[in-house]
């Protein structure tokens, strides 16, 4: 009986740690810890602003150095900002470290290898332009609420699949010929 | 909808082989070695047929570009078990790489002989790979592959169509072997359109297609040699 109590509690643990695992093993680790909340919803900058091709080409492009550095530079680092509670400090000092590897590759001159998470297979042609200009669909649709994330992007909005696809194009009544699609 | 076709001008073609390279450069088509070449396996969606006719020194050369005719009755579609390749509306014959399963019965369908097998893992010597286009999938092993028109080519310029408010012009959609020939034998265009370019030289009486007896209504002419 002992022994079954004391077993009770550490199988339950194992089992949290394995869907822990199991849940996140298809995520990616961002090189940054890049928070989009900050971006759009706080400084209310515009989706178009860093992914700057969404509206023109098939690519929306993820922002790099170059573009960073339009509003960063080394000097924020010495910003003295009012902390009035621990959870402020530990805080800034989150940012300060986030913002201390930004700059680190910004100084070699090294591009962030952010890694894409949203892909299509390559025998398939998807394009931005198609559906932002033309069809006129909003980031939310696809990707989500993306203003809301605090933490990096590490997995897609929802399951990707041909079939995700295919069920818009049957509402809103656009091909589905294979050849639309496939190449 | 139009009807995809292309008209080759045997008068103009000099067997230079430069529709081949396109083809063989812009849909990323494997490389095969010199001994598997030999056994039959050499991969070409655009292949130029060589013929020689009479006895040294009087001899004659012939040359004919063979791309996929993109038939109007397929053989290659009614064996497909699982719907991997097809006749679209537009009239191209689709090659549907994931849903094939390599069983190769298309290919051995295909009265022309246009189609090839990937029997390995594609490789590229050198940097080349680097020189892939994005474009166009890389086809995997165990896949049967052939000329798609350019399908990537297409896709690309409706968007662009559409962005320019505009329908979509022959002259918008042009397959690289047609778009390299040197000597302009390669014409490509809507032959659903009476008035289209290719619709022209196709009334033109020395047009003629190859397995037209076999019906299979081929969407590839040819304009013969004038002696
Ligand atoms: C119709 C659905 C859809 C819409 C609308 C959409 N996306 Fe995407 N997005 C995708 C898909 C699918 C991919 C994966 C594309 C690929 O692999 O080429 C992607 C990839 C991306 C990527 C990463 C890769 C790249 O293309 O550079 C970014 C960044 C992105 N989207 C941002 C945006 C933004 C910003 C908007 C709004 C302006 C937007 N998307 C609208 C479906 C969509
Ligand atoms: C249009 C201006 C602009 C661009 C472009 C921009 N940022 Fe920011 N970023 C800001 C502002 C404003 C803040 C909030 C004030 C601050 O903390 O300095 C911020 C905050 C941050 C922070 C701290 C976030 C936190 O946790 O509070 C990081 C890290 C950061 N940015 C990284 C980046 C990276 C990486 C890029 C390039 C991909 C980038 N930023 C591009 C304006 C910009
Ligand atoms: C200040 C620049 C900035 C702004 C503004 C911004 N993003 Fe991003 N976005 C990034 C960076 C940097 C990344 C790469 C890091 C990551 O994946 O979190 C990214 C990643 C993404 C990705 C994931 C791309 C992939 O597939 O890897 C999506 C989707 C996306 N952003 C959508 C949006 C949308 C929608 C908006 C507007 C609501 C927006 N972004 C606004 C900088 C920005
Ligand atoms: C939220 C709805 C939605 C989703 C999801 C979506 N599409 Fe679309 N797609 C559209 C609409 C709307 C159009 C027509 C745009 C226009 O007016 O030109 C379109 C058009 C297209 C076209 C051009 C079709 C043609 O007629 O030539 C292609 C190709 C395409 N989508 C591919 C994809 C792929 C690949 C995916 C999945 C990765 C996808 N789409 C997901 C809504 C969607
Ligand atoms: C709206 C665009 C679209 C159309 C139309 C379309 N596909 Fe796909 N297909 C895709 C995309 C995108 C993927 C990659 C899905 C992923 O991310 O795994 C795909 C993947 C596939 C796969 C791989 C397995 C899978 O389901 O992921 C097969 C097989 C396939 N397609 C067959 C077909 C056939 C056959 C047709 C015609 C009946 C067709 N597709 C039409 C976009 C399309």
């Amino acid at each position: 009986m002992k022994k079954l109590i004391l077993f009770g509690p550490v199988f339950l643990i194992i089992v949290i740690l394995a869907v822990w695992f199991i849940d996140g093993m298809g995520d990616v680790v961002q090189p940054i810890q890049y928070n989009h909340f900050v971006h759009v919803q706080e400084e209310e900058i515009e989706c178009l602003e860093c992914h700057q091709y969404a509206e023109d080409y098939a690519r929306a492009s993820i922002p790099n150095i170059d573009e960073c550095a339009d509003c960063h530079d080394e000097s924020e680092l010495e910003d003295e900002e009012e902390m009035t509670s621990d959870e402020d400090i530990i805080r800034q000092e989150m940012k300060r470290q986030e913002k201390k590897i930004l700059f680190a590759y910004m100084a070699q001159n090294k591009k962030i290898p952010w890694r894409q998470v949203n892909n299509v297979p390559n025998y398939a042609y998807f394009s931005h332009r198609r559906h932002v200009k033309l069809g006129g669909i909003e980031c939310v649709e696809c990707h989500g609420d993306t203003g809301k994330q605090t933490t990096p992007i590490v997995r897609p909005h929802e399951t990707r699949s041909m079939a995700w696809c295919m069920d818009c194009h049957e509402k809103e009544n656009v091909s589905n010929d294979c050849y639309a699609c496939h190449h | 909808m139009p009807k995809w076709g292309m008209i080759i001008d045997l008068n103009k073609c000099t067997g230079c082989g430069d529709c081949v390279t396109a083809c063989k450069v812009e849909n990323n088509i494997a490389v095969v070695g010199q001994e598997e070449s030999a056994n039959g396996r050499t991969m070409l969606w655009m292949d130029i047929i060589t013929t020689y006719e009479g006895e040294f020194p009087n001899v004659k050369v012939r040359h004919m570009p063979r791309p996929c005719f993109h038939c109007e009755h397929p053989p290659c579609t009614k064996v497909c078990p699982v719907g991997a390749t097809y006749l679209n509306d537009e009239g191209i014959v689709a090659q549907i790489y994931p849903q094939c399963i390599g069983c190769r019965y298309c290919q051995v369908a295909c009265p022309i002989t246009v189609k090839t097998f990937n029997w390995y893992t594609p490789e590229w010597p050198g940097r080349m790979a680097e020189a892939c286009n994005p474009d166009v999938a890389v086809r995997p092993m165990g896949v049967v592959e052939k000329c798609t028109f350019c399908i990537h080519r297409l896709q690309k310029a409706k968007e662009q169509a559409a962005v320019e408010k505009r329908e979509l012009r022959d002259e918008d959609y042009v397959p690289a072997c047609a778009e390299s020939c040197p000597t302009r034998a390669i014409s490509f265009g809507d032959m659903g359109n009476p008035t289209s370019k290719v619709s022209q030289l196709k009334r033109n009486p020395r047009a003629f297609a190859v397995g037209e007896d076999l019906g299979i209504e081929p969407k590839v002419y040819y304009l013969s040699e004038v002696e």
